[in-house]
């Protein structure tokens, strides 16, 4: 049983004894300036507190459950791949890896942030970032849910496969045949998919995802094109619209001309 | 051998018959395994070089912007008297498909027929190309190409023939300009979008399903996000059409081949014009998405061009319309609903017993198609057609 098991009296606790390692670090950096401008060798004082251990204690007595050793345990495939050498360990920064984990907290975390109130003078980039993180989530959901659906029908492709085309038939040795019939199986399987509600309703989610990913990169890219005085998409596509509008009045301007002429020879 | 095995002189048929089926099987994997083998080995051999498409000689005769008009030398002395054919086709593939190879070509037909033949050639649109909509593509490129035929042929009207979004681009200049056409065939033609769809087969009409599905901020954020509509993302919604047949082309479809080197070409041509999609310009697409497709506005009498209502009961040309049965692009009854708005003795369809590309590449299409073409041609258009006045140039 934890002895501090009042969540206000273990953050009380954690808030002192951070107060006390701030005063205790400018106390060593003092020390070790002392000690290089002297020439003497540092001391190796213990510290005299366990900043882990408290922190730890806080999360217990807000969360009894929690287990630290759980983020460790072998089956976690985060924690894996963070074991499996540098390369793995960078793979770890991609949000793909381990969003997975709380989406749906990370979501409204996420929405709050890109929902909080803008200031005049001051920049907000979290915002942006909120935004472009939230609609990776909606990606990852939408192919989830795409993979899903595409995943039932192949499993419907081999219910009917197995119903119509039994063991009995196989004994045959015809294996070409048990391969066609199972292709014509799958293919009804899949085109009976492609034709459901729930198929159209997450590949709407998923084009639309995609999509929306597609441009905000657009978006950052322009940014980035911004602080680089490289002309942006925008630009050129705003350039490309006026050249499309005055080649056409021309157009019309000079079919007025030539109907005009026709008219007075 | 299977009945040989025998236990205190006992025969065992449960292990014989298994034994044979054992048998039969491995005969069959490795039959499968040996085709494969045999395709691969010419496949090893092919360079770029052997696949050739659209060789058939033209020059160009008329370019506006990226537009091009080709008028394909003529392979016979024999001249017909048929009026000049303009031939359309849409943005979403090119136009080499209406001569593939030598032996099933469309252009090829007709040029042994001694019809004079043009195409249009729509470039390569690039983003610079995105604002570009029907009314640059129908009124001002196919009209001004159409307009110079018409100057080349003495100021008669020509032929119009348009194929897939060509077609529906075909059948709008003909609404519009009347006066230009002596006649319109199309091929695989979109009119009405939404078509029968309470009636589609297993696999008929996806794309109307699946763009119908989508709201039109959808298609918005689509066209102003790419700009255009990216040919790689066409092909790759064509190819999950067929999801079985995508999968299976190039392991069991190769091997089908056995090494069949005509076959392999054949089969190799077809990829190279597959993998040959342009970009489709934004605006065009986005009018063909959501003006067409998802609010089906030209059969409503709702599209307009250049300012003007596209009115197809306006057509006052004979008409042809080709359509495949097996069609899983273009359903047939939004081809067939042309048939409401043309008078009944001037229009004629033919039903291709094949899918959408088979009606210009399958071996059957050269005589029923083409022939039916030409002989629908020479039934309705072999008169001396009279110059009609022109409504003026579009540029």
């Amino acid at each position: 049983m934890n002895e501090k098991d009042n969540g206000f009296d273990a953050m009380m606790d954690i808030w002192q004894q951070s107060q006390d390692a701030f005063m205790k670090a400018q106390a060593d950096v003092a020390e070790q300036f002392k000690t290089a401008l002297s020439g003497q060798t540092p001391s190796q004082s213990a510290p005299n507190m366990d900043p882990l251990a408290a922190w730890q204690s806080f999360i217990k007595s807000w969360s009894p459950a929690w287990d630290m050793s759980a983020m460790a345990q072998p089956q976690n495939p985060f924690t894996q791949d963070f074991r499996q050498g540098p390369d793995a360990f960078f793979s770890t920064l991609d949000p793909q890896k381990w969003t997975q984990y709380a989406p749906e907290q990370l979501r409204v975390m996420l929405d709050s942030i890109a929902r909080g109130p803008q200031f005049a003078d001051l920049m907000m980039p979290q915002q942006k970032a909120a935004e472009a993180w939230r609609e990776s989530l909606d990606y990852q959901q939408a192919a989830s849910d795409m993979s899903r659906v595409m995943q039932e029908a192949w499993t419907a492709a081999y219910k009917t496969y197995s119903e119509k085309y039994t063991l009995d038939d196989l004994k045959s040795g015809n294996v070409n045949e048990a391969l066609d019939e199972w292709l014509k199986a799958a293919n009804a399987a899949l085109l009976e998919a492609q034709g459901s509600d729930i198929f159209l309703n997450a590949q709407k989610r998923m084009i639309r995802a995609s999509t929306e990913i597609r441009a905000r990169q657009r978006d950052m890219a322009e940014d980035w094109s911004e602080v680089w005085q490289i002309p942006t998409r925008t630009e050129v596509d705003d350039l490309t619209l006026i050249v499309h509008q005055l080649r056409r009045e021309l157009r019309e301007v000079k079919r007025e001309l030539a109907r005009l002429k026709g008219e007075n020879s | 051998m299977p009945g040989d095995y025998t236990r205190n002189q006992e025969s065992f048929p449960e292990t014989d018959a298994a034994m044979e089926a054992w048998a039969e099987a491995m005969k069959q994997i490795m039959d499968t395994g040996s085709k494969a083998l045999r395709s691969g080995g010419v496949l090893s051999q092919v360079t770029s070089e052997d696949v050739q498409i659209a060789e058939s000689a033209y020059e160009t005769v008329y370019e506006i912007d990226k537009v091009r008009l080709f008028h394909y030398h003529p392979t016979t002395k024999q001249k017909s008297t048929l009026p000049p054919v303009v031939i359309c086709y849409g943005l979403f593939g090119r136009q080499s498909m209406i001569d593939l190879q030598e032996d099933r070509s469309l252009v090829r037909n007709m040029l042994a027929a001694g019809i004079d033949v043009y195409v249009v050639d729509w470039g390569n649109p690039t983003r610079a190309d995105q604002f570009l909509n029907f009314d640059d593509y129908v009124d001002l490129y196919l009209g001004s190409c159409l307009e110079n035929v018409v100057e080349r042929n003495d100021g008669k009207p020509a032929c119009l023939f348009g194929i897939c979004e060509g077609g529906t681009f075909a059948a709008m200049l003909a609404a519009l300009r009347p006066e230009l056409l002596s006649g319109m065939a199309l091929a695989i033609t979109p009119i009405d979008f939404h078509g029968d769809h309470e009636n589609f087969w297993l696999g008929e009409g996806f794309l109307n399903s699946w763009i119908g599905n989508l709201e039109k901020g959808d298609i918005d954020l689509l066209i102003e996000t790419y700009g255009m509509l990216p040919g790689a993302m066409t092909g790759t919604i064509f190819s999950s059409l067929t999801p079985i047949n995508s999968m299976t082309k190039y392991n069991l479809g190769l091997a089908k081949m056995d090494g069949n080197r005509d076959a392999l070409l054949n089969f190799l041509r077809m990829e190279k014009w597959i993998a040959d999609r342009p970009d489709h310009p934004g605006e065009l697409a986005r009018q063909w998405l959501n003006d067409l497709y998802r609010e089906n506005r030209l059969v409503e009498g709702k599209f307009k061009i250049a300012g003007e209502d596209v009115d197809l009961s306006n057509i006052s040309c004979p008409v042809l319309n080709i359509y495949a049965l097996q069609d899983h692009i273009i359903p047939v009854s939004c081809s067939t609903a042309l048939g409401k708005f043309v008078p009944e003795k001037q229009y004629e369809e033919i039903g291709f017993p094949g899918g959408h590309v088979g009606v210009f590449v399958s071996s059957k299409a050269q005589g029923v198609v083409a022939g039916g073409l030409i002989e629908w041609l020479e039934r309705t258009q072999d008169t001396a057609a009279q110059p009609k006045k022109s409504r003026g140039k579009s540029s």
